[in-house]
């Protein structure tokens, strides 16, 4: 009877400690978001970690924003909730003019979305040839959104696949007042960095900025062989 | 029987009810033990001064001599004084504990990194300032006219904290009390213009200054540090409304609570000069020069006590009242430490030390390397190579060979040993501190000195990873880098020398360069250099922003200087191909060379990226003004998130 008894309370702690950690923990979000910052349908080229989108969801009482980082590629993903969310560019944030617009994200088990922006600049046409230990790049640029001028135009050498503003063992640039028609290529030429001779290999790529905004947008970085 | 109790029972009722009443009368009148009365706070100058004394401590830097000591409340609301983030810019790199690498690397400054909302400072001070009108009826008029005027500086000098690193923010003058009808609209204030708020500073200092007590204080707000608080915003508020303007895409809102008309510049300039002349012409401070050794002499300009005439303002702290802080025992070099941990945690970058001129005038690169780059330039002793360099660099760090507390900063990274065979030198450096070149790991080694014991050491942490230690406000007393004593050196709000640079930059800005060269060379003449060594003709601005880089090094300028000249993302750009975003060491190897008299045992300088750093430092747009926490604006919607948030 008294054993029974024992049991009996040892029994209901048990069960109190399993159901109340049952309780407390929340499910871990198992909808996945995946999409890519375009233009025309192609994805743009950005700087690794450099462009932010934001993700809002009304409703609940904790209302703060759940950044998505876009890769160097422009595509982006994250791990959410089934629900219903706004998806905001990040004001003076990427190389595109500033749209308030929210784009209404409905995620039940995956969505993908692409999100059309308005880039200052895109890049039309690049090639690369080595001479030696020059590399010369040719570009073609095209004013899309004509409300910020451009500032210069950079080419970038690298050892990986990221290379950018940040990320590169050379780089040159032409400032945009040496650039007087832009319908006509751009050459850019620089010297291959010893380091990267060595390889056989590196990855080029082309950066052009817009005045009085950070970021630049880039070509997809292309593999050169020496 | 019953009749007994019946009388018992009355008696006691009635003892009873005779014990309440007769106590009624005092019982509910007696003044409190524990809790202090509004009319008794107001009323006592001495209960008002400590109250002071608590809203002093909590003006916010981003640097001090503390640590983070008020975040209690929540972490925007209190201040962030932080002496290790002198590690985080380019002056100087994190050398100690390897827990905090991260300060050498990082990849980009968050966005709320300089942010600041406390307005929980703001209100204490309107409640002081309303509750001394109510409540404050027997202080005498001087008195009450001072405090309001003394709480009315310290509630000026926190929105110029708040619109420097958040642009335009909620001017609130008076508590706000909720009346619980359910909307609480009305309390919710909308974001000042930015120039609202300087032109608020600028109109409480015209206010107060004549009203302000303390006359010689440089612990409290007098006349003269209100002037130096106008000096310095207005002087901020012209380059914001000058430099923002001129960037190729002017950081700005639709309401104007980021970014100042250009055609304000002018003003702001005007006001800033005049506010500085009056300081410099009142002669109620002086440029320190109490003692002939000139690098000595700038460091006591900052760090002695007694006898300064030149500190306005500071934040004192007292050994005695165990008021004290611990900057000299994380920061003293590591060779003369007198703790058997820490040290050594801030230590300059050469990139610091190569923007002190020569004292003849040219540029400060190090001559380390032969004009064609072909060899070394060899020194008989370490300390050699800064020979005739502006005395202001001894005063502010302790370079190889300097001393310290009277003993000899010795410093040497290893031996270079030439091999002839390969017509090059050799690099070995020892593994340990205080090393010799010899013994069983080197059989080859002539048992000299390999590695000195203050390094520099390329991976050792708590040992120089730049080749220098910091001087400016490390304390030179007996024992003070010993956490049982620990140092009570104060940290500096406002000097002269800033006056003498603000005067300056705004002169040059006016068009009357005469006058800022004459500033400017008055300031320098102090760091050794001639009389009138810059002239109307040789003055620049790049000059001016080097002289403020170089006088006031670990003083809370440098980032907030970069950021109204709007240059900031371009000096820390992030590239590592840029030598302003990298930090660089120097580090000394003695010679073995033997047959070779004129090299050998001599000392070279080899000049490189600081082995311990690693990312770039990365200043992005969105840095110029921090972000405002979400939980606010969700409080608030009248308020609107900064440009590029």
């Amino acid at each position: 009877m008294k054993i029974n008894k024992y049991l009996y309370s040892l029994l209901s702690i048990a069960v109190i400690m399993v159901m109340g950690c049952e309780k407390d923990n929340y499910e871990e979000p198992t909808s996945t978001l995946t999409g890519r910052v375009v233009y025309q349908g192609e994805p743009l080229g950005l700087r690794s970690g450099g462009v932010q989108l934001e993700l809002w969801q009304h409703g609940y009482d904790l209302f703060s924003k759940i950044p998505v980082h876009v890769d160097q590629d422009g595509s982006f993903s994250a791990r959410l909730f089934d629900g219903d969310y706004k998806l905001v560019l990040l004001r003076g944030n990427g190389p595109w003019a500033d749209n308030t617009d929210s784009l209404d994200v409905h995620v039940k088990g995956s969505a993908t979305v692409d999100v059309p922006v308005d880039p200052y600049f895109v890049i039309t046409n690049h090639a690369f040839q080595r001479n030696g230990d020059q590399l010369t790049a040719t570009i073609s640029i095209q004013q899309v959104n004509t409300s910020r001028s451009l500032e210069r135009v950079r080419l970038y050498l690298g050892q990986t696949m990221i290379v950018d503003q940040n990320n590169s063992a050379n780089t040159v640039e032409v400032l945009a007042a040496d650039i007087t028609d832009l319908s006509q290529p751009i050459t850019l030429t620089t010297t291959i960095p010893a380091s990267l001779a060595s390889k056989g290999y590196l990855f080029a790529r082309i950066g052009v900025k817009a005045n009085g905004v950070a970021e630049y947008i880039y070509s997809h970085p292309e593999q050169v062989a020496l | 029987m019953n009749a007994m109790k019946r009388i018992y029972q009355l008696a006691i009722l009635g003892v009873l009810s005779l014990t309440f009443t007769s106590c009624t009368k005092d019982w509910l009148e007696r003044t409190p033990k524990n809790i202090i009365l509004e009319e008794q706070v107001w009323n006592d100058p001495k209960q008002i001064t400590s109250l002071l004394a608590n809203y002093y401590d909590r003006l916010p830097t981003d640097m001090g001599l503390t640590d983070q000591n008020h975040n209690s409340i929540d972490d925007n609301q209190e201040r962030q004084a932080q002496w290790r983030r002198m590690a985080d810019y380019d002056d100087a790199m994190w050398s100690g504990s390897t827990n905090e690498d991260g300060r050498n690397n990082i990849v980009n400054y968050p966005f709320d990194r300089w942010r600041v909302w406390n307005y929980s400072l703001i209100r204490d001070i309107n409640l002081a300032l309303e509750h001394i009108e109510t409540y404050g009826v027997d202080l005498n008029a001087e008195e009450k006219t001072s405090f309001l005027a003394e709480l009315r500086f310290l509630r000026a000098y926190n929105y110029f904290e708040l619109v420097k690193r958040m642009g335009g923010v909620p001017l609130v003058t008076t508590q706000l009390i909720y009346d619980y009808s359910g909307d609480p609209s009305y309390m919710q204030a909308a974001r000042a213009k930015e120039e609202e708020v300087y032109d608020f500073i600028a109109s409480e200092v015209d206010a107060i200054k004549d009203q302000l007590g303390n006359d010689g204080s440089q612990t409290r707000a007098n006349k003269y540090t209100a002037l130096a608080l106008k000096s310095r915003a207005m002087l901020y508020a012209g380059s914001l409304a000058k430099y923002n303007n001129a960037m190729g895409g002017p950081i700005t809102t639709a309401g104007g609570e980021v970014g100042i008309p250009a055609s304000r510049a002018q003003e702001y300039y005007e006001k800033s000069l005049a506010a500085s002349q009056e300081i410099i012409n009142s002669g109620a401070y002086a440029l320190y020069q109490n003692n002939p050794d000139l690098g000595e002499n700038f460091y006591d300009a900052i760090v002695r006590k007694t006898g300064n005439s030149e500190v306005i303002f500071a934040w004192d702290f007292l050994s005695s009242k165990d008021k004290r802080h611990g900057f000299a025992y994380d920061n003293i070099p590591r060779s003369i430490r007198e703790d058997n941990l820490s040290s050594s945690n801030i230590t300059p970058s050469l990139n610091l030390v190569e923007r002190y001129e020569y004292l003849d005038g040219s540029s400060g690169e190090l001559k380390i390397r032969t004009a064609d780059n072909s060899d070394f330039i060899y020194y008989d002793e370490v300390a050699d190579v800064f020979a005739n360099k502006d005395a202001r660099l001894y005063g502010t760090v302790i370079y190889p060979g300097a001393s310290f507390k009277g003993l000899t900063v010795q410093m040497q990274a290893g031996v270079l040993v030439w091999n002839a065979s390969s017509n090059s030198y050799q690099t070995i450096e020892g593994a340990d501190l205080g090393a010799t070149w010899g013994g069983e790991d080197y059989p080859n080694g002539d048992g000299k000195l390999l590695t000195a014991a203050g390094g520099p050491h390329r991976s050792i942490m708590e040992v120089s990873n730049t080749g220098f230690y910091l001087r400016k406000y490390v304390d030179s007393g007996p024992g003070t880098s010993t956490r049982g004593i620990r140092s009570d050196v104060w940290w500096v709000w406002f000097r002269l020398g800033e006056i003498y640079l603000n005067a300056t930059e705004a002169a040059l800005e006016l068009g009357r360069d005469a006058d800022a060269a004459g500033y400017l060379s008055t300031l320098r003449e102090r760091a050794g250099f001639g009389e009138h060594s810059v002239t109307a003709a040789t003055i620049t601005m790049e000059r001016v922003r080097n002289e403020r880089r170089v006088e006031l090094a670990f003083e809370d300028h440098r980032v907030w200087d970069l950021k109204r000249w709007r240059i900031a993302h371009e000096v820390w750009n992030g590239s590592s191909n840029n030598p302003d975003a990298v930090v660089y060491a120097l580090y000394p190897y003695r010679v073995v060379r033997p047959g070779d008299a004129t090299r050998d045992g001599k000392y070279v300088f080899v000049k490189m990226v600081a082995p311990r750093f690693r990312a770039p430092r990365f200043f992005q747009m969105g840095n110029y003004y921090s972000s405002i926490d979400q939980s606010v604006i969700n409080n608030n919607p009248k308020i609107v998130r900064n440009p590029f948030h």
